[in-house]
């Protein structure tokens, strides 16, 4: 079942020349797709148009069932929760409990609900201990933790994460990197990652490569990487564990597992069996 | 810039930092007050002598309170200079050329200087011991009733807080801009006047470039969240009163009655 639906999406900011043109595609519900692409490809408005951020020229976009119009904004923006690039300017509260509280007050939820539920997110995201932390107290990557709790905390059924790793350091990078795809498990939520790390596409169920404000590919990464010199042509790498895999894949041998580790330890496997 | 202490929140535990935000916002205003109307010293004295109480109460230390004062030091040396030059009541002190200070010139310019003095010590008081959000939350219930003639008390409240929580930000953002033109050349301390303002340019510039960015990025975060301006939230912090906040309020009361009183009796 697809929980969102692009149809001819055209979005245009200064009315000389489409910054999307006539895109479609479909995410399914539960998935954990990436949205890849150079600077001004048209990803990150792409996340902004879903969540009603910015209105569509011309084309449909269907939440959950719901059509995104004035009508449905609100209701479409409670199921979609946004982390977006800089930690600093997405934190609205004074401390980390005030900031995940925000969410909640906007959607009405009972004052005397709202403790457990901060309890319950900042758990998860491993910030408990810091709920009376000011932002000027906290890493780049706690801040960015903190804006996954507020954004789980509104329970949506999709996190969109326009491209949150970016501005991090190596660690605030994989922790943010390991906890969307925590969240993703069980298909709790659908995660829509729009990112400049070509790394995070082997942790994604799909792939969506976005050139020009057109989809240029979308499938799954193993297929997506399968056409490294037509990537390169628009200026998008192919991640080391990719290339290793492919160059494989042309000597008959199939690898499967998408990380060092596990590569590692299949070759190890197949040179033990022969 | 780090040094700025005024409007900054010192996370301590005193009766003072304990009080309803709301308690200590009127019981401020009031004593602010209570400070512009007595003519007579030894009234101003023992508003003084209630200041110095509050503070030493609050455990912020009287070095943190002299520090709020030095951005404020050249506005009273001006203060000073104008009333020398103004006001010629009393007695001929002294005379150089054109410029005659009498005794009336100092007597206002003490006045002057000591309800200021008193007036900053009650306004630092009051952000040292309550946190920037209580403060918002604190105005915002004050200004409540303003609801009912539609003025919009809770976007002005978050303006206020929106505000506060972004001057550290600001600041960071300055320091890191300020660095930056500093390692292409630029001196913002030493030069001309002209090359004064060409540095200065190059730090505001980019500050308000920076500003403006962070002001769209936090409206789409404020919007992703559910955030309509005039629309019904629920609270997640309410404020309550105590029998301390009620005594503070009605002392205040009582200060200020004292003080106009003084003004016909004394």
């Amino acid at each position: 079942m697809n929980i969102i639906s692009v149809k001819d999406a055209v979005f245009s900011y200064d009315g000389t020349r489409n910054h999307v043109d006539g895109v479609s595609f479909d995410i399914e519900a539960g998935s954990y797709t990436t949205i890849v692409g150079h600077n001004g490809s048209g990803k990150s408005t792409m996340a902004k148009l879903i969540d009603g951020l910015l209105e569509l020229k011309s084309g449909e976009i269907f939440v959950d069932g719901l059509k995104l119009d004035l009508e449905h904004l609100y209701e479409i923006r409670s199921r979609i929760g946004i982390v977006f690039q800089n930690p600093d300017n997405q934190f609205i509260g004074s401390t980390i409990r005030d900031d995940i509280a925000f969410g909640l007050e906007n959607h009405q939820v009972k004052s005397e609900e709202m403790d457990a539920l901060i309890e319950e997110y900042s758990r998860k995201v491993g910030l408990f201990d810091l709920l009376d932390k000011e932002p000027q107290n906290l890493s780049g990557g706690q801040k960015q933790r903190v804006a996954i709790a507020g954004a789980m905390a509104m329970r949506p059924k999709i996190i969109i994460f326009d491209e949150a790793t970016s501005m991090l350091d190596p660690k605030g990078k994989r922790d943010v990197k390991r906890l969307m795809a925590e969240l993703n498990d069980d298909n709790r939520f659908t995660i829509l990652s729009i990112t400049h790390d070509i790394e995070e596409v082997l942790q994604s169920d799909y792939c969506l490569v976005m050139n020009k404000g057109k989809v240029y590919m979308h499938d799954t990464p193993e297929e997506i990487f399968k056409h490294g010199a037509e990537l390169k042509k628009i200026g998008l790498d192919i991640p080391f564990i990719a290339q290793v895999k492919e160059e494989f894949r042309k000597q008959g041998i199939k690898l499967k597992k998408n990380d060092l580790e596990g590569v590692a330890e299949e070759l190890w496997q197949l040179n033990s069996n022969h | 810039m780090k040094t700025a202490v005024l409007g900054k929140y010192m996370p301590l535990n005193s009766p003072i930092h304990n009080l309803d935000p709301r308690a200590k916002i009127i019981a401020m205003f009031l004593l602010i007050v209570a400070v512009f109307v007595p003519q007579n010293y030894f009234v101003t004295l023992g508003l003084f002598a209630i200041i110095l109480i509050c503070v030493i109460i609050s455990r912020i230390g009287f070095k943190y309170i002299l520090q709020a004062f030095k951005p404020l030091i050249f506005m009273m040396f001006f203060l000073l200079v104008i009333n020398i030059l103004t006001v010629k009541n009393g007695t001929l002190l002294a005379s150089i050329g054109p410029l005659s200070i009498y005794t009336g010139a100092l007597s206002s310019t003490l006045a002057v200087v000591t309800r200021l003095v008193m007036m900053i010590m009650l306004t630092t008081l009051l952000t040292a011991t309550t946190k920037p959000l209580d403060l918002t939350l604190g105005i915002e219930y004050i200004l409540g009733p303003l609801k009912i003639v539609k003025f919009p008390v809770h976007e002005v409240a978050m303006m206020i807080s929106i505000a506060l929580r972004f001057i550290p930000t600001i600041i960071e953002e300055t320091m890191r801009i300020m660095n930056s033109q500093k390692s292409r050349g630029v001196d913002f301390e030493e030069g001309k006047l002209k090359e004064k303002i060409s540095a200065i340019l190059s730090l505001i510039v980019p500050l308000f470039a920076a500003a403006f960015q962070r002001a769209y990025d936090l409206a789409d975060a404020m919007e992703a969240r559910g955030y309509v301006p005039g629309a019904n939230r629920t609270k997640y912090r309410k404020l309550a009163y105590r029998f301390s906040d009620f005594v503070v309020i009605f002392f205040s009361i009582a200060i200020l009655g004292l003080s106009i009183a003084s003004r016909f009796v004394l």
